[in-house]
């Protein structure tokens, strides 16, 4: 464990380092992104105030707002896009220089984008969560369990790993399919709808709770949940062990396509 | 030389730069972040020269020497920070609009051409931004066919061009309007012999036909030896040789190459050209590479045949052969000697 | 003036051109961005399946309401401006991005052309169609599907301030983003900034009223996107909110004098450093 971290410290470092320097860009990026969950903050406040009950689907509208932002935060952290760069670089045919290091490639790519993301969590993940808590707190007299803030955070790691090996299987695929653009646009739309980024799965009725059962819905929807206490005990110890389960599927996916995409560079030569 | 008609006046030309010290490492970055460290950097320091018309001058000097900050000042990208520059009696910065169209500027490494745009509907697009008639035009294509063989390509998509294809197409780009001078930045990089051979003709007959003023830049010794009877040679941002090729070559083209493949890589020990040979510090570098060797000499000092027998009498060879001395070693030989060369080469003429 | 329109009308023939030969990448890429518009008003579909209109309510009094169709109204009319914008003027994206950090910018230097005219005119974005489509798609749409009475109650003649105001509508658009994408001259990159400030639009979508003191001045004076959408669009449904019209005229106008000035003090600044 110890010469695997002192291995992998100078590729963390390194994007640790690339954060930093793009730190101001990242901040304003992330400012025009946040935008539209205000956008929506506003806009659920006046559906709640036109609505007859308290709730709608079960959500009350302080949970709707928790429910908006942390989700935003989840879409972030478990975001990843080493995964891309590992397909570009085995269509160039420059993988072949990581391939003849003895470290493993997957994990330097692993490495390199938890250090951005050590950044972006002490960037964002404090004032947001301390945001939304300090709103719940006001508007409901609620505040976050740490039990379900330690179950979120473990929920959060295996979304990001199941996020990170689909899009390491699907980087090499839209290589093969020549069209990253177009179809990394509809990907993300329609990942961002089937995992409940867009609006909860809640909403969308027994659609909806088809909806749980896949792997989009393991990105967001779980850890979210989690995070509000919304679950009980056996619902959060089913959906994590359906985290795990897609964690799995994955893996052996993306070793599957990769292994099939380095034959292919075998074969034309690089 | 007094006679013809000056294009460029150069009076001490000034760039400085403000740079920001970034500390290496992690901390570095942060430092770097919060409170930036300034630095002052002089990359042109005060150059001066003229170019009649109708020359072809050739800029030469390592990376980073100033040689694009000053092609940028002449072409009205960078404002000096002092001194004056006036090209056809313009000022390059002052009424941009009206002095470009009295240049044509080609920047080797990048193109100016429109990445997805036919060649034709480049030349098309250019045709409008200069205003140029079409009678103008139509002649102007077909001498510019003629002399860049444009015709097999011009319907292709520029990013589908090859480089060779993508430079002439380039250079007739920058003509279209007929420009009093023409700048290229390194326009045969990267490029395979045959090819800088047509480019190199062409760029010849555009200057003899049209009387076109040329300065370029280059590392390649050709360009230079067939095309510039003049080259400026700056090294950190300043001027350090002006003059013709052959009075440069009369100094230090005495530099030869001795390349030769050992039978026996150990063998090598034998040879000792700084212990047998009384040469001076710069007259000699030895480099080995397993069993390749190669010794960079003065030939002024020992000749040429010496060192052949000298050699040849210690160890076996499997290959040997002699070369002159390239650009890259008579300018790194004026860079070891690092003073200014302009008094000197001016008291030895 | 017009060597500039010609020069813009070959580029759109030679984008046109590039649809019919990239037809699968532009098809992916109207699909993407049609169905990005799609989720967001299949969740408004959602969302009004719960309420039957949408309101706006101090201490419990309703003020103001929406129906599910005046907002698709509003959110499709929004579309219009951006979409020209996107479609026109996309180049400046590229300047913030990356055109001046790799040093591409200096090309634009050496043409006996205004430099902000040569980006602006160099490249048409197809892509907006998407924007375009769906944005006339929803106000045909919401216009066939409203209650007769409330159609009925359009004045028709409210279309000519309308059609006046649309072409200043998109000058707000790109006036932001010239200035945004002419901070990238000081820092070379300043991509991100046009990002957040363009964000800014997506409050536009929804009645402005819905939004808390803070935001509807943003949105109405500092980055003025409301002016682009809700102000004009609830002009032609009801006819309220006439004092818009002018203001975006006016806003415009001030908007397009201040990004020039940035944009020329960020060129002196790239001329004196560089890149």
């Amino acid at each position: 464990m110890k010469r695997l971290l002192r291995l992998y410290k100078p590729f963390t470092n390194a994007g640790i380092q690339e954060m930093v320097v793009y730190r101001v860009n990242f901040l304003f990026f992330l400012l025009g992104e946040i935008m539209k969950c205000f956008v929506m903050f506003f806009v659920w406040k006046a559906v709640f105030e036109s609505s007859n009950g308290e709730t709608l689907y079960g959500f009350t509208y302080p949970q709707m707002v928790v429910y908006l932002f942390i989700s935003f935060l989840c879409g972030y952290l478990s975001y990843s896009d080493g995964s891309y760069a590992i397909g570009k670089e085995v269509l160039d045919g420059s993988i072949a220089m990581r391939m003849i290091k003895p470290v493993n490639f997957d994990m330097c790519f692993l490495f390199q984008e938890l250090g951005s993301k050590i950044i972006q969590v002490t960037m964002i993940f404090l004032p947001i969560t301390v945001g939304v808590e300090l709103f719940r707190f006001f508007t409901s007299g609620e505040i976050l369990a740490v039990h379900h803030l330690l179950l979120f955070i473990v929920s959060m790691i295996l979304a990001y790993g199941i996020n990170f090996y689909f899009n390491l299987s699907y980087g090499f695929l839209a290589f093969f399919l020549k069209n990253l653009w177009g179809t990394d646009i509809i990907k993300g739309v329609i990942i961002d709808f089937l995992s409940g980024a867009t609006i909860p799965l809640a909403f969308m009725g027994g659609f909806g709770k088809i909806l749980g059962f896949l792997p989009f819905a393991s990105l967001s929807y779980t850890p979210v949940m989690i995070y509000m206490g919304m679950y009980d005990t056996k619902q959060i110890l089913f959906y994590l062990g359906l985290q795990v389960i897609w964690l799995g599927v994955f893996i052996l996916i993306s070793k599957l396509v990769l292994k099939s995409a380095m034959k292919r560079l075998v074969v034309h030569g690089g | 030389m007094e006679n013809k008609e000056i294009m460029i006046e150069v009076h001490d030309l000034r760039k400085d730069f403000k740079k920001t010290i970034k500390e290496p490492g992690l901390k570095g970055s942060f430092k770097a972040l919060f409170k930036p460290k300034h630095e002052i950097i002089s990359a042109v320091d005060g150059i001066s020269f003229q170019v009649p018309k109708g020359e072809i001058i050739g800029f030469i000097g390592p990376n980073g020497a100033g040689k694009s900050t000053v092609i940028k000042m002449l072409t009205g990208i960078l404002t000096p920070t002092s001194g004056e520059c006036r090209i056809g009696g313009k000022i390059p910065t002052q009424n941009r609009k009206e002095y470009v169209k009295e240049i044509g500027v080609v920047f080797g490494q990048r193109t100016q051409l429109w990445w997805d745009l036919a060649l034709r509907e480049t030349y098309m697009v250019l045709k409008e931004i200069y205003e140029i008639p079409d009678e103008d035009y139509e002649k102007r294509m077909k001498f510019l066919n003629e002399v860049l063989e444009l015709d097999d390509f011009i319907t292709s998509p520029v990013r589908t061009l090859s480089l060779g294809q993508r430079m002439r197409a380039d250079i007739a780009a920058s003509l279209l309007h007929n420009p009093k001078v023409l700048f290229l930045d390194e326009p045969t990089i990267g490029l395979d012999v045959v090819v800088k051979d047509s480019i190199r003709k062409a760029i010849q007959k555009i200057n003899q036909e049209n009387g076109t003023t040329v300065i370029l830049t280059t590392h390649d010794l050709e360009d230079i030896e067939l095309l510039c009877e003049r080259i400026v040679m700056i090294d950190k941002g300043k001027k350090v040789f002006d003059g013709p090729l052959s009075e440069l070559k009369m100094r230090f083209g005495q530099m030869r190459e001795l390349h030769f493949e050992l039978k026996d890589a150990d063998s090598f020990e034998i040879l000792k050209y700084s212990e047998d040979f009384s040469f001076g510090e710069e007259d000699l570098t030895v480099d080995k590479n397993g069993s390749e060797v190669n010794v960079r000499f003065n030939s002024d000092t020992v000749s040429v045949e010496q060192m052949l027998s000298y050699t040849l009498s210690k160890v076996h060879v499997k290959d040997i052969n002699v070369k002159d001395a390239d650009i890259e070693e008579i300018i790194r030989r004026l860079y070891l000697g690092g003073g200014n060369l302009i008094e000197e080469t001016s008291q030895t003429v | 003036m017009r060597r500039i329109l010609k020069l813009h009308s070959i580029f759109i023939k030679q984008d046109l051109k590039k649809i019919m030969e990239y037809k699968v990448d532009f098809l992916l890429g109207a699909v993407g961005f049609v169905l990005t518009q799609a989720v967001q008003i299949l969740c408004l579909g959602f969302i009004f399946a719960a309420i039957p209109a949408l309101c706006y309510t101090v201490n419990g009094e309703v003020l103001d309401s929406w129906t599910f169709e005046e907002v698709l109204f509003i959110y499709g009319f929004s579309l219009i401006p951006k979409g020209i914008d996107h479609l026109l003027y996309d180049n400046l994206w590229g300047l913030g991005y990356w055109i001046v950090d790799k040093g591409d910018f200096d090309k634009y230097l050496t043409r006996p052309l205004s430099p902000w005219i040569y980006i602006l005119c160099e490249k048409f974005c197809v892509d907006a169609f998407g924007d375009l489509i769906v944005g006339i798609a929803l106000i045909v749409y919401s216009l066939c599907t409203m209650p007769a009475d409330t159609l009925m109650a359009i004045n028709p003649w409210r279309i000519i301030p309308i059609l006046i105001v649309i072409p200043f509508a998109v000058s707000i658009f790109t006036s932001i983003k010239t200035g945004t994408a002419a901070i990238s001259f000081w820092t070379k990159r300043s991509g991100h900034i046009t990002h957040m400030c363009y964000m800014t639009n997506e409050f536009a979508k929804y009645p402005a009223k819905i939004y808390n003191g803070f935001v509807k001045t943003l949105i109405t004076y500092i980055l003025p996107f409301a002016l682009t959408a809700y102000y004009p669009a609830i002009y032609l449904l009801r006819g309220e909110e006439l004092w818009s019209i002018p203001v975006t005229v006016l806003v415009a106008a001030v908007f397009f004098v201040i990004s020039q000035i940035v944009w020329r003090r960020g060129l002196r600044a790239y001329e004196s450093a560089g890149s």
